[in-house]
């Protein structure tokens, strides 16, 4: 490619790349330059001695974080919540979005889509209060429907056993409504000729969404699925943190509440930077990851 | 794509600090007061301390919620403040502390009237490994009580406990002898709420297993530090609260309460014992009085520390100060300047200074009676903004002297009674207190790991007092804190005591 042309491509387009500095401003000042800061992991960071002043230590702090006690317990739990999420979160907003897409009535269709987004706009902290309200031992409604209908005393927000589920109902409950919307979309775009085609040849409403509906969606549920698996050692932080006691911390520590903990509350900035970044380069190996899958089944990836 | 990575980053200011200008003071304070703006530079409030002082004060009032922030990205740049309220021994104030961010004041502070600590054992508390970085801001050094709704002893014909095993009587009573008379047995005796703190942090179990004769946090054992939670005594009191847990004379979900519920609980008769500060009862008492003006006085009653089952009483102190001042000694290089600065924070603490900064001007937004403040119309805007801005320079006060200011008149003649009921009890219980012996003592270890190796006890207590775990699980549980650092911790505190105490 000649530079001449390179140069008469600027020009042609320069109005397109001037649209584009905002948004390259944006990832250089906040995502890139901040990566700066990841060099504290590789010393023992103290404010008052700066980036440039503290000194360099290695990869202390990773031995540190690999050879902890805390290690295994932190990452299984951030592991089976990840699992958890991937089983029964990722799946639900395309189930709920096909149940919608099956509605004729279109007012109804409409009036629960609106319903089930309002959870999403609620912060965690007001999620978590309805869940100590609905869950409380003893006086929850749930607790004491659960405890009737069982004969049992359930003590959902104490037991360790009971952490899980909470977590995944929170998230579904709050999460898949907003969820639908991409998937909606999606399945507004497949061809309806196809829809007409199927019904002449026979297809009941089932193999419709089988062979016709799925399909038409499958690219999206990738893409999804690729960005998903970026975050898989995401935890939502105020959500664990606000749902953990002493009682069930031995399921509740992931990643996210571990490095608040240290980082924020006893000023370890090296280290729980050490642990993000080790957290970091484990979403990097997993979109990679997905993707390659994805290419290698034959559909197109991400990149 | 946006990279999910949890990074610290702050820029550095690489503009060099300003040459201490002896005119003019710069300070870093907290903002606490929610609704109400930073005081401001030509307000009545900011003149005055500029007047006592005899300074020009350029101030930066820092929410206080994110102030821990703030410190750190301070303590990064090379533009601190002269004068600098630290909220605490945080590890990044001891570090640069240690590295030398500040003058060590230790021995300095006699010299001056009204910075001449009126307590030494606080004065060392504040102090790390003896070495004082700052002038300490002085609070209330007694401040546990048990408060019990008065209505139900009065209906079971009980006295106010004052032994462990009055307050067991009493819980069981108020547990299985239908206390609120509606023949059900719907109440229990204590209510712990979910505690967010570790271990030693002024917990209902922490104040009860000091009643019980364990150590404030660290004690002193046949001349070595030990960790309170190694104690017999530690154990004996936490079978005693299982005991009330099994027996169900403590609420069942002690472990998940909101703690903003405890004193609903009270309130509304679920529960009728509280162990807490004494502060607690007064708001508790302005629920009673919300609800029923008339009879307010008659469900509120409170008590200090219990005496333990050996006879001898153990109280359980505070530690005495919340933050301290310290000084930068990069933007206040000469021991002439510290002294110049010294004298500022000895006139805000001398009696004048104290009542400015905590009262504010009298005859003008309050006046005295019996030796009380009574606050004037706060609803005029004039008095308001001086109210306010008292509220966010009371930061600046220290009162390590002793606080000689006003205390604000209590709301009515029940309150007032009360008022001097807790100061009496209070002072009562200091020739009993049990001090924490490490809390200067500041381990390299502990700053790294303690919180992360305390939260092992917090669990193994929690879990052991809910019957999760037995008594020899909750031991192991304290070998594992050994094992996973805190063995380096008690050698590093030993080291630091035997230097303290030559």
């Amino acid at each position: 490619m000649g530079k001449a042309r390179l140069s008469t491509r600027l020009i042609r387009y320069r109005w397109l790349l001037v649209l584009l500095l905002p948004g390259l401003a944006y990832f250089v000042v906040f995502k890139y330059a901040p990566m700066y800061g990841v060099t504290i992991a590789f010393q023992d960071y103290l404010p008052f001695l700066g980036f440039d002043g503290s000194p360099w230590v290695g990869f202390k702090h990773f031995e540190t974080l690999f050879s902890s006690p805390d290690f295994p317990r932190v990452l299984g739990n951030t592991l089976i919540l990840a699992l958890l999420n991937a089983v029964f979160v990722f799946p639900a907003p395309i189930v709920v979005a096909l149940m919608l897409n099956e509605l004729r009535v279109s007012i109804l269709k409409r009036a629960i889509q609106s319903a089930i987004y309002i959870p999403y706009f609620l912060s965690w902290t007001i999620v978590a209060a309805l869940t100590y309200l609905l869950f409380a031992l003893d006086t929850g409604p749930i607790t004491v429907l659960m405890n009737d209908l069982f004969g049992e005393r359930f003590d959902f927000l104490a037991d360790p056993d009971w952490f899980r589920p909470l977590v995944i109902l929170q998230t579904l409950w709050k999460e898949v409504g907003w969820g639908t919307i991409i998937y909606l979309a999606a399945l507004a775009g497949v061809d309806s000729n196809l829809y007409e085609a199927a019904r002449i040849d026979g297809a009941s409403r089932w193999k419709q969404m089988w062979h016709v509906t799925l399909p038409g969606i499958r690219s999206t549920i990738i893409v999804m699925a690729i960005l998903q698996a970026g975050n898989l050692l995401d935890s939502k932080f105020e959500q664990i943190y606000l749902l953990t006691n002493s009682l069930n911390r031995s399921v509740a520590e992931v990643f996210d509440t571990y490095v608040y903990f240290l980082g924020i509350t006893q000023g370890a900035y090296s280290y729980s930077t050490a642990v993000g970044l080790f957290k970091a380069v484990v979403g990097v190996a997993l979109i990679y990851g997905v993707n390659w899958l994805a290419r290698r089944f034959g559909h197109s990836g991400l990149f | 794509m946006a990279l999910p990575l949890a990074l610290v980053s702050c820029g550095s200011d690489e503009t060099p600090a300003d040459p201490a200008d002896l005119g003019t003071l710069t300070l870093m304070i907290p903002l606490l007061s929610g609704d109400a703006a930073a005081p401001a530079v030509d307000s009545d409030m900011h003149k005055a301390v500029e007047a006592l002082t005899g300074k020009k004060l350029q101030i930066t009032w820092v929410p206080n919620s994110n102030y821990g922030d703030r410190m750190n990205v301070t303590l990064a740049s090379d533009d601190l403040p002269e004068v600098m309220v630290v909220q605490g021994k945080l590890p990044a104030f001891v570090q640069s502390a240690e590295a030398g961010a500040f003058w060590n004041l230790t021995g300095k502070l006699d010299a001056y009237p009204n910075l001449k600590t009126e307590n030494k054992q606080i004065e060392l508390n504040s102090s790390i490994n003896g070495q004082v970085y700052g002038v300490y801001r002085r609070r209330d050094p007694m401040r546990a009580a048990v408060i019990v709704r008065k209505d139900w002893l009065a209906k079971l014909g009980l006295k106010m406990p004052q032994t462990v095993d009055d307050l067991y009587n009493v819980a069981k009573a108020f547990t299985e002898n239908d206390p609120d008379g509606n023949g059900k047995k719907d109440t229990y005796g204590l209510i712990v709420p979910k505690w967010p703190g570790v271990y030693a942090t002024a917990s209902p179990y922490d104040v009860i297993e000091t009643w019980y004769g364990a150590p404030n946090g660290w004690g002193e054992r046949n001349g070595k530090l030990v960790p309170g939670f190694d104690t017999p005594e530690f154990l004996e009191a936490n079978r005693f609260v299982k005991k009330m847990v099994t027996e169900g004379l403590i609420n069942p979900d002690f472990a998940t309460l909101d703690s903003a519920k405890w004193d609903q609980q009270f309130f509304t008769g679920k529960g009728g014992i509280i162990v807490d500060v004494s502060s607690r009862a007064g708001v508790l008492t302005r629920l009673f009085k919300e609800k029923d003006a008339a009879t307010y006085a008659n469900f509120v009653d409170l008590t200090g520390n219990l005496t333990g089952p050996s006879g001898k009483k153990n109280s359980y102190p505070t530690v005495g100060f919340n933050g301290f001042l310290s000084i930068s000694k990069q933007s206040v290089p000469t021991e002439a300047e510290l002294k110049d600065v010294l004298t500022v924070l000895d006139k805000l603490s001398s009696k004048e200074g104290q009542i400015l900064l905590n009262n504010g001007f009298e005859g003008k937004n309050f006046t005295v009676q019996d030796g009380y403040a009574l606050g004037k119309d706060a609803t005029v805007p004039a008095i308001k903004t001086i109210t306010n801005d008292v509220m966010s320079f009371a930061q600046l006060g220290t009162a390590s002297n002793g606080y000689v200011a006003y205390v604000s008149l209590p709301a009515g003649q029940f309150e007032r009674q009360q008022y001097e009921q807790r100061v009496k009890f209070h002072k009562a219980d200091e020739a009993s207190a049990i001090h924490n012996p490490a809390q200067a003592i500041v381990s390299k270890t502990q700053v790294a790991k303690g919180a992360q190796l305390d939260q092992i006890i917090a669990d193994a207590r929690i879990k052991f007092l809910a019957g999760q775990i037995n008594e020899a699980v909750l031991k192991a549980e304290i070998q594992r804190w050994y094992t996973q650092g805190g063995q380096d911790i008690v050698n590093e505190m030993n080291e630091q005591y035997a230097k303290i105490k030559k």
